[in-house]
């Protein structure tokens, strides 16, 4: 069995070499404050981002340079697939299904809201990978389906097929596609949990930590959804709650419904785990929307100490490569943030909130 | 050797003359300004000269138009003292509105641009899927299980055709026109079978009538095949023309922005320097920093700006006022020095006052490197390929690092081909005399035709010798920035002071005494005090001369002398294990460059052995990747060692990094 040096070494080294590549945060300053969408592509011009630009200078259409950035997202995936060892294969695939199952939820909503809800095309057939990811789904088949039947056979062979058809007959029903998109969810985090699981001990920490914490960010992102699009029941809530959050399980988003100050939720991670936090605790809020926000702040400084505390740590472990996963996401993430917001011609100011 | 010596202004001035001095003051670009309220005994109730919103608005206003002919791959070019001396008045209103209009034109081809856009995607969805499924006329007959396109030919009333076609272009489809018939139009009609329900009230109410395909138009297939490439082929030719005209909008316009942009850049500027003014009803006060030898031209230039009607002070810093942190430091070395002086910056800036390395390090890192890369060719080659760099390089300002580090990598070449040719080495061959020793001979076992470097000991001696002149200088340089700073109780406890040089010193003398006595014998006991005891136990006396000094500190209560006397015992053994585990290390530390030198000679020695088994191309092949490699990973190794070596054995005994760069307010300045 390789040793963690053996097996990390090289990664470690690759990936700790990419990381000072990150975009610094003086940068992302300097788009905020650009004053059109054009003016904020001019300062990625000496970047590894130049090709964004270049997309939407020839086109106009600021959703196929994002398709262009997610397009990179997943080729860093696959990249990093070849470098790793063996025993990490699996869950660098697993974390490449994340991608897939974003990308099957696009396809599906295109064939849902022609076929089901009735409602005009809005070309976003044009923005889907057809390209594999992790399996050869053929998505045009998808796209072009007339039924949920003709959806599940081209996901023949692969993990959603099951689940295709049991939802099926439920979002034809509802005429959303709520349950079966958390459903998909569900499986992405289930793989990555039995992916996790299989690592040795000392990887499996860390790995189940960093994992938690952004299952907790998965969770709060999805109350937040529902709370402003749906406001729904807690039980209802509840159900589509992924397990293995680090800080919330289901007890404790039971008790943040009910509760009306944050910090007596999470008061004892935060002051006994991440003291460096605590101010923001003190932070008033008034409403179950600006609570939750709260909350994802907190939990988004959490994500942040965690991979901080991984980079300043052993290095041979799979931290190293989990962590620039996470500050790549992060950076791709500010990126189509800020771009929209310019897009959309969002103050500077306002951009920050809404990372 | 020194930071250069700098001068604190201080100069209050009329009002009325404010703006001429202000101009002055840019023209000549050398004061780092100090804002007059955080002067620690500042004067007290006085104002701004100017609001700081005038200075915002300008710089938004700059940053817009930067914005806009950046877009248009344009770089305003940098003000100079014709753009000071003639100013225009800028309209800022005028420009905004004018900004919004250029904004507003390029929106409108952007929105032109996304709907080709989609046009374009629309008709490559219907391209992919003939591509993939070919053509068929309809779904009875043997079509592919999997094509999405749908096919009819049919005829609309010729009044009705335009709004038709601009019906059908929100969806992914392909009116192909085949002539007109008694006020009919006959239409090939392509889409994706998922719209057809959009597609049949399209098609009702352009009052479509399906007609039979005759069998003259069975080549129709073809036809719409190449009315497809066709359209496209025009869509992406007007996509791209209007690429162009969104970059020709605004190069049609450079010229007056960028000369707004200089103007405005000026303005910013004198506004920037105004913001460290303070002003009383009739007066303004300003400070800052400049060197000492731009004092008497500064003087002079404000003098004749105020008519005279001015008061300057100055405050000039000399070593007597020791060593300084909040005083900006400005290198100054020859250009050749650039590489190096990036290398000292990258560690950090010296305090003011201090030596500045960056003499000593070229000639320090450069030694280093030839030891480790001593080779006359790959020296060549990699000189080469830094002066091809520098020329690829040369005036792009966002490279301007990569730039100095190509200087550096053509140094490097020069100093291996120094080195090389001081060992003999040529591509690893010995083409020609070692001018010094033979170090391949050394290492493959043949001997250095040398009588005093023979073996690899005297190899190993030699960068014994070089660190312990690294680490001697480095603590030269400690007390001699102690002494200009006045410290002198640290210059003699500190660990790169005078009792640990002591200590150092000795231990060298001792390790050379048993090393020349066969390591049987050491140095006599009254010797062996003098050399390491007694500034051993000096040293002692550091913590209780700290404790008793700094006796305020203990907030007046007793001191328990017995807790006290253990503390400092413990501090003192560590103190001494510190200096000598420390200096120890750090001295063998330069092994490294031996070692590497040794791997260097090794590796080449593997491809000659690897070469000499094969013949003919094989064996140049071989000679050629293994030269490639070395120069390559020896390269990229002897750097980082020697540049580990400069920071971590030398720069450490003296080097605090913690000064602040001199940057003036001047017409070239970035931010």
């Amino acid at each position: 069995m390789a040793g963690p040096l053996a097996k990390y070494a090289f990664i470690n080294a690759k990936l700790r070499a990419r990381i000072s590549n990150i975009l610094p945060d003086e940068t992302f300053g300097q788009l905020e404050k650009a004053v059109s969408i054009d003016a904020a592509l001019t300062l990625l011009r000496d970047t590894a981002f130049a090709a964004l630009e270049t997309v939407y200078s020839a086109t106009g259409d600021l959703r196929q340079a994002e398709l262009e950035l997610l397009k990179k997202e997943i080729d860093l995936y696959k990249d990093i697939r070849q470098h790793v060892h063996p025993d990490s294969l699996e869950l660098i695939e697993a974390l490449l299904y994340q991608f897939e199952t974003d990308n099957l939820k696009n396809a599906i909503r295109i064939f849902f809201d022609r076929q089901v809800r009735k409602r005009p095309a809005d070309a976003g057939e044009h923005y889907i990978i057809y390209e594999r990811i992790v399996h050869d789904i053929p998505f045009d088949i998808i796209v072009n389906a007339r039924s949920f039947d003709e959806v599940a056979a081209a996901c023949e062979g692969t993990p959603y097929r099951g689940l295709i058809r049991k939802f099926a007959p439920t979002v034809e029903a509802d005429t959303s596609l709520f349950r079966m998109e958390v459903a998909l969810d569900h499986l992405y985090y289930e793989r990555l949990l039995a992916a996790i699981a299989k690592l040795d001990r000392k990887d499996r920490e860390i790995a189940m930590r960093l994992a938690g914490v952004e299952i907790d960010l998965q969770n709060i992102n999805w109350i937040l959804r529902l709370k402003a699009f749906y406001d729904m029941p807690l039980e209802a809530v509840l159900a589509t709650i992924v397990p293995g959050g680090l800080n919330l399980n289901k007890a404790v988003i039971h008790e943040l419904y009910q509760a009306q100050n944050v910090t007596s939720v999470l008061h004892d991670v935060v002051t006994t785990q991440y003291p460096g936090l605590s101010a923001m605790l003190s932070a008033r809020a008034s409403d179950l929307a600006s609570r939750l926000l709260l909350i994802r702040r907190i939990l988004d400084e959490i994500l942040k100490q965690e991979i901080r505390r991984i980079l300043s740590g052993y290095p041979f472990t799979i931290g190293t490569v989990l962590a620039y996963f996470a500050l790549k996401r992060n950076e791709l993430k500010r990126i189509r943030t800020i771009l929209n917001a310019k897009q959309y011609g969002i103050e500077p100011e306002r951009i920050e909130s809404m990372f | 050797m020194f930071t250069t010596q700098m001068t604190q202004l201080f100069a209050v001035a009329l009002r009325r003359d404010c703006e001429r001095v202000t101009e002055v003051l840019l023209r000549a670009g050398v004061m780092q300004f100090v804002r007059v309220s955080d002067l620690a005994e500042g004067p007290a109730g006085l104002a701004t000269v100017r609001p700081e919103g005038e200075l915002t608005e300008i710089t938004d206003l700059r940053q817009r138009i930067e914005g806009v002919l950046r877009t248009g791959s344009i770089t305003p070019r940098p003000p100079d003292e014709k753009d000071l001396s003639v100013r225009t008045v800028v309209d800022m209103d005028k420009e905004r509105k004018a900004l919004d209009r250029i904004a507003g034109e390029c929106e409108s081809l952007r929105e032109r641009q996304r709907g080709i856009s989609q046009e374009i995607l629309r008709l490559e969805d219907i391209s992919r899927q003939i591509d993939l499924y070919g053509l068929s006329m309809s779904e009875a007959a043997a079509s592919p299980r999997h094509s999405f396109i749908s096919m009819q030919i049919g005829r609309i009333p010729l009044s009705r055709a335009r709004d038709f076609e601009g019906n059908l272009k929100p969806l992914p489809s392909l009116a192909v026109p085949m002539g007109q018939e008694q006020e009919m139009a006959h239409y090939l009609l392509i889409y994706m079978k998922r719209d057809r329900e959009q597609l049949e009230k399209i098609l009702a109410r352009a009052g479509w009538m399906d007609v039979e395909l005759p069998a003259e138009l069975r080549s129709v297939k073809k036809d719409a095949a190449r009315e497809l490439t066709a359209r496209l082929d025009k869509l992406r030719t007007e996509q791209k023309k209007l690429e162009t005209t969104v970059a020709e909008t605004i190069r049609k316009e450079a010229e007056r922005l960028s000369s707004v942009w200089t103007t405005l850049r000026v303005n910013e500027l004198l506004h920037q320097i105004q913001a460290h003014f303070k002003s009383s009803a009739r007066t303004v006060l300003f400070t800052g920093w400049l060197p000492s030898e731009k004092r008497e031209s500064l003087t002079r230039e404000i003098r004749k700006a105020c008519g005279g009607r001015c008061y300057v002070e100055w405050r000039d810093l000399d070593s007597r006022d020791g060593i300084q942190e909040d005083v900006p430091v400005e290198f100054r070395n020859p250009r050749m020095l650039a590489p190096f002086e990036m290398l000292v910056s990258n560690f950090g800036i010296p305090r003011y006052g201090t030596i500045d390395p960056t003499p000593f390090v070229m000639p320090l890192y450069l030694a280093m490197f030839g030891l480790m890369f001593a080779d006359v060719g790959q020296g060549i080659v990699l000189a080469v390929l830094g002066m091809l760099g520098t020329y690829l390089l040369k005036g792009r300002k966002t490279h301007e690092g990569l730039y100095r580090l190509c200087w550096l990598i053509v140094w490097c070449g020069l100093s291996a081909v120094l080195f090389g040719a001081l060992f003999g080495a040529y591509f690893g061959m010995r083409l020609f005399e070692p001018l010094w020793f033979d170090f391949h001979g050394i290492v493959a076992g043949h001997g250095s035709h040398s009588r005093t470097i023979s073996d690899l000991f005297d190899i190993l001696a030699i960068t014994i010798y070089f660190g312990i002149t690294v680490i001697a200088l480095g603590l030269a340089f400690n007390w001699i920035n102690m002494i200009r700073a006045g410290l002198w109780i640290d210059l003699l406890f500190d660990k790169g002071g005078v009792l640990g040089a002591w200590i150092y010193a000795g231990g060298i003398y001792i390790a050379f005494f048993m090393v020349s006595h066969d390591y049987k014998a050491l140095p006599a006991g009254n010797t062996l005090f003098m050399l390491v005891g007694l500034p051993a136990v000096l040293l002692f006396l550091k913590e209780p001369w700290h404790y008793f000094t700094h006796g305020e500190a203990h907030g007046g209560k007793k001191p328990n002398l017995g807790l006290a006397f253990m503390s400092f015992l413990m501090q003192w053994i560590v103190e001494l294990l510190e200096i000598f585990s420390g200096y120890l290390s750090n001295t063998l530390s330069f092994m490294r460059v031996a070692g590497l030198g040794i791997a260097h000679v090794c590796l080449m020695i593997s491809f000659f052995t690897l070469a000499g088994m094969t013949s003919g191309a094989m064996s140049v092949l071989i000679l050629v990747i293994g030269n490639v490699l070395v120069i390559g990973l020896e390269g990229l190794l002897a750097g980082i060692q020697a540049l580990r070596l400069s920071y971590y054995e030398f720069f450490t005994k003296f080097f605090h990094g913690t000064g602040k760069l001199y940057s003036p307010i001047s017409l070239r300045s970035e931010n």
